[in-house]
C-alpha cells in the first residue's frame, strides 16, 4: 500500500504513513470502492454509510494498530459487523411493522441486482436469505477469495467454524437453488 | 448457469456462485460524490466532538470532585487537635525528670 521504490526500481518493505490522516487518506483512495462492493454482495442496503462508519473507527482506533498493513483487515472486519448489525436492525424494525420479504431492496443494490442474468439474481437472493455467518463466510470464500485463516480473522471466529458456516452454507444454498430450478 | 440457447440454468457450482458475486459487486458504481474530503469531513467531525466531550465530562468530575472536597474539610468540626502539650508537666512527675526538660 505505501511500497516506496528504491532508486534502483526494486521495492522495498512498505513504509508506515507520518501521519493518521496520511494513512486513512491512502487506504480511503486504494479501498473504498472495494469495501462498498464488499457490503453490498454481503447484503447490505446503505453500503456507502456502512463503509464511512468502518473508516470512521479506524481513524478513531488509528494510534493502536500494530502495522498500517492490517488496516485493511481490520475495516474488512468492521465491514462485515457493521453489515451484520444493520441486517439485524432492519429485520428486527419489519418484523414489529409486520412486513416480510428481504430486507435488502433498496435503490443501491436494487439497481445492482438489475443487471443480473436470472440465474444469478436466484443465487443472490437465495445467499441473503442464508444465516448471516453462513452468508460472511460464503461471501469471504467466494468473491473475496480468502483463505481460511484469513476469513476466520475477519469474522473473529476460529478456522473449524469457518469450515462449518461454508459447508452449511453451501448446503443450504445448493437446497433451496435447485427447488427454484 | 443458463444454457447458451436459453434453458434451465445448470447446477450451482463454484463458478457460478463466483460468477453471481462478482456479476453483483460490477453492478455497483460508487457516487461521484464520495470523495475523501467529502466522507472524512464527516467522521472528523464526529471525532472533534468525541474527543470535546470527553474533555468536558472529565474536566466536570474532575471539578466536582473537588468541590466535595473542599466541602468535606470545610464542614468538619474546629476542634484543636492536641498532639504534644506543654502547659505543665503530668500529674506526680518531677519537672526535673522529663524527657527533654532543659
Amino acid at each position: 500500500m505505501n511500497e516506496i521504490g528504491a532508486a534502483d526500481g526494486t521495492t522495498t518493505s512498505p513504509v508506515p504513513p507520518r501521519t493518521r490522516e496520511d494513512g486513512v487518506e491512502a487506504i480511503f483512495k486504494a479501498h473504498h470502492g472495494e469495501l462498498v462492493r464488499l457490503a453490498v454482495v454481503l447484503g447490505a442496503d446503505d453500503a456507502e454509510d456502512i463503509v464511512a462508519e468502518a473508516f470512521y473507527q479506524l481513524y478513531r482506533r488509528w494510534s493502536q494498530l500494530r502495522r498500517t498493513e492490517s488496516a485493511i483487515g481490520y475495516l474488512r472486519a468492521a465491514v462485515v459487523n457493521l453489515t451484520r448489525m444493520r441486517i439485524r436492525h432492519i429485520q428486527v424494525v419489519r418484523r414489529h411493522i409486520q412486513r416480510s420479504g428481504p430486507a435488502l431492496e433498496t435503490a443501491q443494490s436494487g439497481e445492482a441486482l438489475a443487471v443480473l442474468r436470472h440465474d444469478q439474481r436466484a443465487i443472490v437472493e437465495i445467499v441473503r436469505e442464508l444465516p448471516a455467518r453462513q452468508r460472511e463466510a460464503l461471501v469471504l470464500r467466494y468473491w473475496l477469495d480468502l483463505s481460511e485463516r484469513e476469513i476466520a480473522k475477519t469474522m473473529d471466529v476460529t478456522v473449524g467454524s469457518v469450515k462449518v458456516h461454508i459447508s452449511r452454507g453451501l448446503a443450504a444454498l445448493t437446497r433451496k437453488y435447485e427447488e427454484r430450478r | 448457469m443458463s444454457s447458451p440457447t436459453g434453458g434451465p440454468p445448470g447446477p450451482l457450482t463454484d463458478e457460478s456462485l463466483r460468477s453471481a458475486f462478482s456479476a453483483l459487486a460490477d453492478g455497483v458504481h460508487v457516487r461521484d460524490d464520495q470523495s475523501y474530503a467529502r466522507v472524512s469531513a464527516g467522521w472528523k467531525d464526529r471525532y472533534r466532538r468525541r474527543r470535546l466531550t470527553v474533555a468536558v465530562l472529565a474536566t466536570i468530575v474532575f471539578a466536582a470532585v473537588d468541590v466535595v472536597g473542599l466541602w468535606a474539610l470545610n464542614s468538619a468540626e474546629s476542634i484543636p487537635q492536641v498532639i504534644f502539650s506543654d502547659t505543665g508537666p503530668p500529674n506526680g512527675a518531677d519537672s526535673g525528670s522529663l524527657i527533654g526538660s532543659p
